[in-house]
């Protein structure tokens, strides 16, 4: 019985970390190569998460079709605010940046709450929705949660590759590791930027566009994805695309830590144990990793930069 | 004996920076120390100092161990310089700035801002007290950290490349400055320069660094007559004449 | 006693400045004697407490150049136990808010000391998750009230009561709040006189300078972000006696903790007067607008997407602040 819970428990985790991962891998890039954390990227995700709704809801279409819409909205959306809003903020101080990434996130946040109100609005229908799998014997997964997982490693593995392979890729790499180098190399740092936020910005609404399948969506949801994208990334390494990956992986089973704490007092049949209200702490762990990974590795598992 | 650098060894990775350095520097004494680019000056001032953790070795400091303690203690005890590369950015003006280092001698701004005024006065930097220092060009700020590091009252002061980048005209000047501070002040002074034409008229005692080593050391006039030396310098030996 | 001296002493600011501030104290003292609507009231007390926040921010994040954007947990703590304080045991506001920031300052060296050998935006989303630690634990506390939070009922306490700050008109609240904000200005221009003020500006210069001027940044950072935590927690407690309704989503947000950063970054970060001018920009505007356009208009949102796009607008043209935007009118105008 306890090992069975463990078993679900950690499958669950790891299957949202390979959401995770995706939604934290432009997060990564973005910061890896000008080194600007974006507050907004929750909110980016949120935009992706209400492509994918609405693209269903108005075309009768499976919402994983409409990744490619969420992806190309994604990538507009990541080079107007390149080019229109973060370049300028660019030239200020950290602070600014700071709050100019937050100026943008209410920004869009508000916009979504006027558009679409603030109710929970969850997908009803699709190839996926409604069904689930049995894999490892006995643990059930949903079919959503199984599809959105592979499409994200797909998409992971897609990106990883384009950075690594491409020639385009390698210049963007290089930018990250030395931006003056680069540029004395015939490389464009502006234009390394922007690609840095189309690829981030269209990765993260992809994500969106997979969480959707079975995460509600409301105009709130991206502070929360915020952070656990900034775990991810300080666990990874700032800047590391493979980092990204596993402590995607690690990220999405601390959030399935209740799970785990069921199984060992399932285990164990200490009676404390199952007063503690763990469900409410399901986020505060993300915190506190966050905070001692700092302490202890502040490069990160996978440190890249630095 | 002030300062007393004893077999410092100092590796970044795998790359040895500094190679069994030891040298002395005397009270009211005023050391040059030279070599080409990339001998180890900067990390042997970043070593005593405590900017960077040495590898092996020992820094004794007034008859004291500091080679363990951290740099703001060895401040405290007496211990100022300026840095090589330095780039004012906040909002401090000169004056204000001064005091941060008088601060490290009393807690009253009264006394802070008189002892900082008075340090400005014998370097010659009063007509400036109001500048904000981010909008003095570089060399002219590497002069105001000089003032700040002597109103820290030390006993003795590194001063790394003060004069790059200044005109002879103002290399007079600075020469002024730093036998000001040495001879009048009682400042002992190490002086990292490429400028020769400055650590050679000034310096009492030259010591020369080489890919991490002391290859020579002795009075000027001895030291750019060693082989050794000139050797050291022969890819750059153009400089020594240029800059003579 | 050169400490107060120092808080007194405005002699180093441009004179039209000290006239200024003058006669907006001035203002201040006989605003409830004008006929403003009782909306304008509450905006004003509004103003007069995220002032106090920003000034203790500005410190650290000002004068110092940490951006710390958690500041939110000590409003928490400063709220939650002069708040508890009353409820449980009927401890007086006058014992509970300097006990609040004992607590503050106590947690703010215990946090304070691991946060500080962060750097940068590493810094900032640490203080961040270290708020949001503080806030999920309070929204399960049964102690202090969980996710629904505390209420104090007027109706246990017949207003006014100046020991437990219990008032039903406004205007009490405001001349309180106007002692506070006055007190503030002075603490601040003390620091700002002190060997530690000087210290932190060198710090934000450059920290390996500051090291080498015998500058202990460490502690001068945790020292410095005790004092903005003191400032905060004080006025987090006077916040709570003013709402009487408090809850971790409300008070210890995110939102909170930018906001506050906000103020004093609008106005101008590192200078005395630039979180008063946020506030006093900042505030109002944010009130009006869900006034006007959120609520008289039905436009949910409409509000917080204007601020949004005006903290937007600021931070890409003048990271230093409307106090930025003066100093270089002001230099335009003085330069030959």
């Amino acid at each position: 019985m306890a090992s069975e819970v463990l078993l679900q428990a950690i499958v669950a985790g790891l299957l949202f970390g390979m959401v995770l991962s995706v939604v934290a891998l432009g997060l990564t890039i973005i910061f890896g190569v000008m080194d600007i954390v974006n507050f907004a990227h929750g909110e980016f995700l949120m935009i992706g998460m209400y492509t994918g709704l609405l693209v269903s809801q108005y075309t009768g279409a499976d919402p994983l079709f409409a990744l490619p819409v969420a992806a190309v909205i994604g990538g507009l959306l990541g080079y107007l605010c390149y080019w229109l809003f973060v370049r300028l903020l660019l030239r200020g101080p950290m602070l600014a940046q700071l709050l100019g990434t937050f100026g943008l996130m209410l920004f869009l946040r508000n916009l979504a709450l006027l558009l679409f109100g603030s109710e929970d609005r969850s997908i009803q229908k699709g190839i996926l929705v409604g069904k689930s799998v049995v894999i490892f014997g006995s643990c059930v997964v949903p079919s959503t949660k199984l599809g959105a997982a592979v499409l994200a490693v797909l998409a992971f593995l897609g990106t990883y590759l384009f950075i690594e392979k491409t020639k385009i890729g390698k210049a963007l790499q290089a930018t990250a590791i030395n931006p003056h180098a680069a540029r004395f190399m015939g490389i464009s740092t502006d234009r390394m930027n922007a690609l840095a936020w189309v690829i981030g910005g269209a990765g993260v609404t992809v994500a969106g566009g997979l969480l959707v399948n079975f995460w509600a969506v409301n105009p709130y949801v991206g502070l929360l994805f915020t952070m656990l994208a900034f775990t991810i990334v300080a666990l990874g390494g700032f800047g590391s695309v493979p980092g990204a990956f596993f402590a995607g992986l690690i990220v999405g089973i601390i959030t399935e830590f209740p799970g785990i704490w069921d199984a060992i007092s399932l285990w164990t049949g200490w009676n404390w144990m199952y007063k503690v209200p763990m469900i409410s702490f399901k986020y505060t762990w993300v915190y506190l990793a966050y905070f001692l990974i700092m302490l202890i590795t502040p490069k990160g598992l996978f440190g890249w930069k630095r | 004996m002030l300062l007393k650098v004893d077999g410092l060894i100092k590796d970044f990775g795998g790359l040895r920076a500094l190679d069994s350095v030891s040298f002395e520097v005397r009270e009211h004494e005023l050391v040059g120390l030279i070599g080409p680019n990339g001998a180890g000056k900067t990390t042997l001032f970043n070593c005593i100092s405590g900017h960077v953790p040495v590898t092996k070795g020992k820094i004794l400091f007034d008859g004291k161990d500091i080679t363990e303690l951290p740099p703001h203690q060895r401040a405290k005890l007496g211990l100022a310089r300026t840095f090589q590369v330095y780039a004012a950015q906040g909002d401090l003006n000169v004056l204000e700035y001064t005091m941060v280092g008088a601060f490290l001698r009393t807690n009253g701004r009264t006394k802070a801002r008189d002892i900082a005024l008075e340090t400005l006065k014998e370097l010659d930097l009063l007509p400036w007290k109001e500048r904000k220092v981010s909008e003095i060009p570089v060399p002219g700020q590497k002069l105001v950290t000089m003032a700040v590091a002597v109103a820290t009252n030390p006993k003795i002061l590194l001063l790394d490349e003060v004069a790059a980048g200044l005109n002879p005209q103002e290399i007079g000047w600075v020469k002024g400055i730093i036998s000001h501070i040495h001879k009048d002040l009682g400042i002992t002074t190490v002086l990292i320069e490429h400028v020769m034409a400055l650590v050679m008229d000034i310096s009492e005692r030259v010591v020369v660094l080489d890919a991490g080593r002391v290859i020579k050391e002795g009075r000027p006039q001895e030291v750019v007559n060693d082989p050794a030396v000139i050797k050291a310098y022969l890819g750059e030996s153009f400089r020594l004449e240029e800059t003579r | 006693m050169e400490a107060i001296r120092n808080a007194l002493d405005f002699k180093d600011l441009p004179r039209s400045e000290v006239y200024l501030s003058w006669a907006v104290a001035l203002f201040l003292i006989i605003f409830p004697l004008l006929p403003f609507s009782s909306f304008a009231m509450a905006t004003m007390i509004q103003f007069l407490i995220f002032a106090v926040y920003g000034m203790g921010w500005n410190t650290i994040g000002g004068y110092g150049g940490q951006v710390d954007l958690g500041k939110a947990q000590y409003v928490g703590i400063g709220a939650y136990t002069t708040t508890v304080a009353l409820i449980r045991w009927d401890i007086p506001f006058w014992v509970s808010m300097p006990l609040g920031m004992a607590i503050s300052v106590l947690w703010s060296f215990m946090i304070g000391y691991p946060l500080f050998k962060l750097k940068g935006h590493y810094f900032a989303i640490a203080t961040i998750a270290t708020s949001l630690v503080l806030k999920d634990l309070f929204e399960v506390w049964g102690f202090v009230g969980a996710a629904r939070g505390l209420h104090i009922s007027p109706v246990k306490y017949p207003p006014p009561d100046f020991l437990r700050l219990i008032f039903k008109e406004d205007v009490y609240y405001y001349y309180l709040l106007l002692g506070f904000f006055f007190l503030a200005v002075f603490v601040m221009n003390w620091f700002r006189h002190s060997a530690l003020g000087y210290r932190l500006r060198c710090i934000k210069d450059n920290e390996e300078v500051a090291k080498a001027l015998g500058i202990n940044v460490h502690w001068a950072k945790i020292k410095t972000y005790a004092l903005a935590t003191a400032y905060v927690s004080a006025m987090g407690s006077v916040h709570a006696m003013y709402i009487k309704n408090i809850e971790p989503e409300d008070t210890m947000s995110l939102d909170i903790s930018v906001l506050i950063a906000l103020m004093a970054m609008l106005g101008g970060a590192g200078s005395l007067w630039g979180p008063i001018i946020g506030a006093a920009v900042l505030v109002p505007m944010k009130s009006y607008l869900k006034e006007w356009m959120g609520a008289k208009m039905g436009l949910i949102g409409i509000d917080l997407i204007i601020y949004g796009f005006i903290i937007m607008v600021i931070a890409a043209v003048e990271p230093k602040g409307l106090w930025g935007l003066y100093e270089r009118w002001k230099g335009k105008r003085s330069a030959p």
